[in-house]
């Protein structure tokens, strides 16, 4: 057990520290990239993807990857991420840069955290009515894109195709005209 | 085309992105997908189980989650420190309200805290409902080339896109 913690604590300080300073741990600049302004963040975020997938293919090849594919439910996953979209949208942090931005010390994400755990123990209080009624009914199960294009490495290059043409429809369609820069 | 917009005060997307992907490859090797939305479960799951260790033992959300004994909550306090040793040595401000916010609504605290209440509320209640937020459904999922991630990404991506331009209209635009 002890090792595991701290193989956690450096991941994640390491985690808090790129996502800090490359800005998403500013609600503001995120904000700015919901809103077309800022081209940045969602670009890191796609080519992270990118990267992490070849690189999760690379550790698969050597035999010491650990994954856990979660299901997906049309309706679960569907609602959750509508009401991820809103309250993503109309606060500015996402569960993990609240974190960070709690360690930057910025007082509005600490609200966000508090919020969080609430939201956290609401969900949890009501597993069992919201589990059966909205996630169950609609599991398809643990589908991957590699069960669409038959291998791996196939579903890698195609995930590469799909995220490497948003990262340039972000670079061309977003604005950036003051590039989300706190003065 | 976008170099004018890398001020030195943040890394630039590509490198960080390099760096990113090097971090949850780490991950992946050393303990399996990183999620965050998780470590709000065990905060919350330890914090309970010293008031009321029974309901904790027959809730079922909680069974699923380790308390805070646990990498997934290393991980999350480790960003917290990430954050705090990254703010420290760096250069970008530190604000109670994030700017656009004060444009739009003024700089009320009360009224930035309340919504950032809200907003944390609902993105935990909707993380827990789909089994992963932005790093354990999206990014994690996405890596692993899962459809439920790619699913929730562009639904995330879409509806706070069009929940920001509710939000704030033409706020900062102008400029």
């Amino acid at each position: 057990m002890g090792s595991e913690i701290w193989l956690g604590l450096l991941s994640g300080i390491a985690f808090g520290f790129v996502i800090q300073r490359v800005g998403a741990s500013n609600a503001d600049k995120m904000a700015r990239a919901h809103l077309m302004m800022e081209s940045d963040i969602p670009k890191f975020m796609l080519m992270a993807v990118i990267l992490s997938a070849v690189g999760l293919l690379g550790l698969e090849a050597a035999g010491v990857a650990n994954t856990r594919v979660l299901p997906t439910s049309l309706v679960a996953t569907g609602v959750a991420g509508i009401l991820f979209g809103i309250g993503w949208g109309f606060c500015g942090y996402c569960p993990g840069t609240t974190w960070a931005a709690v360690g930057e010390g910025r007082l509005d994400a600490v609200f966000a955290l508090i919020g969080g755990l609430a939201g956290a123990a609401f969900f949890a209080h009501l597993h069992e009515f919201f589990i059966p009624l909205l996630y169950d009914p609609f599991n398809v199960g643990q589908i991957t894109l590699a069960d669409w294009t038959g291998s791996r490495p196939a579903a890698v290059v195609l995930l590469v195709f799909i995220f490497g043409l948003c990262i340039g429809a972000i670079h061309f369609l977003w604005k950036g005209k003051n590039g989300g820069q706190t003065p | 085309m976008d170099k004018k917009n890398n001020s030195p005060l943040y890394w630039p997307w590509l490198p960080a992105a390099f760096a990113l992907a090097g971090i949850i490859v780490f991950i992946f090797a050393t303990f399996g997908p990183p999620a965050s939305s998780s470590g709000f479960v065990s905060l919350i799951k330890g914090a309970v189980q010293t008031v009321a260790p029974g309901y904790v033992e027959n809730n079922p959300h909680y069974a699923t989650m380790p308390d805070t004994g646990s990498w997934l909550f290393a991980f999350v306090l480790g960003m917290a420190i990430g954050g705090f040793a990254a703010g420290r040595t760096g250069r970008i401000q530190v604000r109670d309200i994030p700017e656009i916010w004060e444009k739009r609504f003024g700089n009320s605290r009360i009224k930035r805290f309340a919504a950032t209440f809200a907003g944390g509320f609902i993105i935990l209640f909707a993380s827990r409902l789909a089994g992963g937020c932005t790093l354990g459904l999206f990014i994690s999922g996405s890596t692993q080339l899962a459809v439920s991630g790619l699913y929730f990404g562009v639904l995330i991506f879409a509806v706070a896109m069009v929940t920001a331009h509710l939000v704030y209209g033409n706020t900062g635009k102008e400029e």
